[in-house]
């Protein structure tokens, strides 16, 4: 007979196999969700299963979050907000020693604050910057390399996808989750900031001056994002003040987008169509994701995987902190070819119970997991970061790009150490803002 | 829908006017736009995958995967269908409604069930009409 331990490792190895084959992430979340339910319950208790689950999902009001912030960042996106958080940092620093690489990580964190999406920022401010920096003469690697780091702030700084996500399956406060995400999604930024300083300090040719540009131009690109700004100040920071709940400070976001939008004369019916559409496409991924991970979910707690793997932690004496750094490893090893979400799916249901039983929060363990999940966005061989400059600027080689991400992925790692090291950096915020 | 009452209960709310009922409103919203999304996700295939084998295989073998992968996908949203359609009908005569509005969820559960099975058949129709 086998052991309901030995049925979720095989669930887990199918469910990898699943996804290799190309099945949607969450549809193989939700074969062997479900098929392993009936194989340890019975196939009644799964169909039933599946019947409550996926209509308690359609019909979650917290959920609506996500959809709603989607559609206030395409509205956004729509209102040309894209280019403008990169055009006044270059402004303001750009005649600086690789000040338009230092742009282009301040365009990542306004566009990230906008966008919750890792690829979406990088495609977006790339798309801008790259041009613009190549034009410059900076080394071709050096500004892929930063650009690819860059767009990953998109995954952390609030509103964040990921985040959203992870709250609904971990049944987290996702406003705690935003407030937790505020401290190490800036201070990532910064240690790019830093690492960008470095790198000209000792090479200047990586990133060459250009010309300064005058007060006047300067101050007038800060007024074009004044707006987006208060509104961003008003959509978070209202949600961090308690004004409203997450899934209101969205509503309120999508109203405030339509009105910029309107103000800047985007306002026609085809931009606003093409906003919902996309909105509805990337939602229905989303949806279809979580029932599947929730499924999922279930069979484990069910196989008592992570009470086994607990125990084995309990047993040999390790250190919390030693169990958090395996799970940092295998999350590395299993981001080399697992996408952001499906690694996170996969993982939250085994490991967010073992670290609760080892006393870690939840809401630093999300924090921890993202930004974990965030290096494989860039580094090899998955990187999709990587292959969506690539795809920018096809006469850059991949290697050329992995080269010059090294750099950032060292930044990343001592980023992760500190995140581990020090939690209060990531709980202090949401104990302030409560949410 | 969801953002005007979600909007309006704020501006109420802070106004000392609050709209009673605005997160049944948005739950119904979300009804509708979750179940929309995942039909018109299917039907655009925009489903989230893995590439990193199937951009590694011949044309034929990664056209074999996804008529699996379609098959797969139609056969599970089949399930969640008739799980559905199970629960609903345990429910159906228990005529539950939300707190404040009363809006019965059984035509919401309905919604959901035509939603999974059309999506089901998008599904087993990309069996035969693979992607270009």
């Amino acid at each position: 007979m086998i052991g309901p331990e030995l049925i979720g490792l095989l669930g887990i190895a199918l469910l990898l196999i699943l996804l290799a084959a190309g099945v949607p992430i969450g549809i193989g979340l939700l074969l062997v969700g479900l098929g392993g339910l009936a194989t340890l319950i019975s196939p009644e208790a799964a169909l039933i299963k599946g019947g409550v689950l996926s209509f308690e999902i359609i019909a979650k009001y917290e959920l609506g979050v996500l959809p709603l912030f989607l559609l206030m960042a395409h509205i956004c996106f729509a209102a040309g907000a894209s280019r403008d958080f990169f055009d006044v940092a270059a402004k303001f620093v750009g005649h600086r020693r690789g000040g338009l690489a230092l742009a282009s990580i301040g365009g990542c964190a306004g566009f990230g604050a906008i966008s919750g999406s890792s690829l979406a920022t990088v495609a977006t401010i790339s798309s801008v910057a790259l041009p613009e920096m190549r034009k410059a003469g900076y080394h071709p690697g050096f500004a892929a390399g930063a650009l690819a780091a860059g767009g990953t702030l998109g995954s952390l700084i609030p509103p964040s996808g990921a985040l959203i996500v992870f709250g609904i399956i971990a049944e987290q406060s996702i406003g705690k989750l935003f407030a937790a995400a505020v401290i190490p999604g800036l201070s990532q930024a910064v240690f790019y900031l830093i690492t960008i300083v470095i790198l000209c300090a000792f090479r200047p040719a990586l990133g060459p001056v250009t010309a300064r540009t005058p007060w006047p131009e300067r101050l007038a690109a800060l007024r074009k994002v004044i707006d987006i700004f208060l509104l961003i100040l008003f959509v978070i920071g209202g949600l961090f003040a308690g004004w409203f709940t997450p899934t209101e400070a969205a509503s309120v976001g999508v109203v405030s987008a339509l009105l910029l939008l309107f103000l800047r004369g985007g306002f026609t019916r085809a931009t606003v169509a093409n906003s919902l559409r996309e909105t509805l496409r990337t939602t229905g991924m989303i949806y279809v994701v979580i029932i599947g991970a929730l499924s999922f979910a279930t069979f484990i707690s069910v196989t008592g995987i992570t009470e086994v793997l607990s125990g084995a932690v309990t047993d040999f004496h390790a250190s919390p902190l030693l169990a958090i750094i395996v799970m940092a490893l295998i999350l590395l090893l299993l981001g080399s070819f697992l996408d952001g979400v499906a690694l996170m799916l996969l993982t939250t249901p085994i490991f967010l119970p073992i670290a609760e039983q080892l006393g870690y929060s939840p809401i630093w363990f999300g924090i921890f997991l993202v930004r974990t999940m965030e290096i494989g966005f860039v580094h090899p061989p998955l990187g999709l970061n990587i292959y969506v400059i690539q795809g920018l600027a096809k006469d850059l080689s991949l290697g050329t790009i992995f080269r010059g991400v090294i750099p950032f992925l060292v930044a990343d790692f001592l980023h992760l150490g500190l995140i581990i090291a020090v939690p209060a950096l990531t709980l202090w915020l949401p104990g302030v803002v409560g949410g | 829908m969801a953002t005007a009452a979600d909007s309006i209960a704020v501006a109420g709310r802070h106004a000392g006017i609050p709209l009673l009922g605005s997160i049944e409103l948005v739950q119904v919203a979300v009804v509708l736009l979750a179940s929309s999304a995942m039909l018109i996700v299917t039907m655009a295939r925009g489903h989230a995958s893995v590439h990193i084998v199937t951009e590694r295989v011949s044309p034929a073998h990664a056209a074999s995967l996804a008529r699996i992968a379609n098959l797969l996908s139609g056969l599970l949203f089949l399930v969640l269908a008739a799980g559905s359609i199970w629960v609903a009908s345990d429910l159906w005569y228990g005529f539950e409604q939300t707190e404040l509005l009363q809006i019965p969820l059984r035509w919401l559960r309905l919604v959901w069930i035509v939603f999974s099975l059309l999506i089901a058949a998008r599904f087993l129709l990309n069996v035969w009409k693979p992607a270009r």
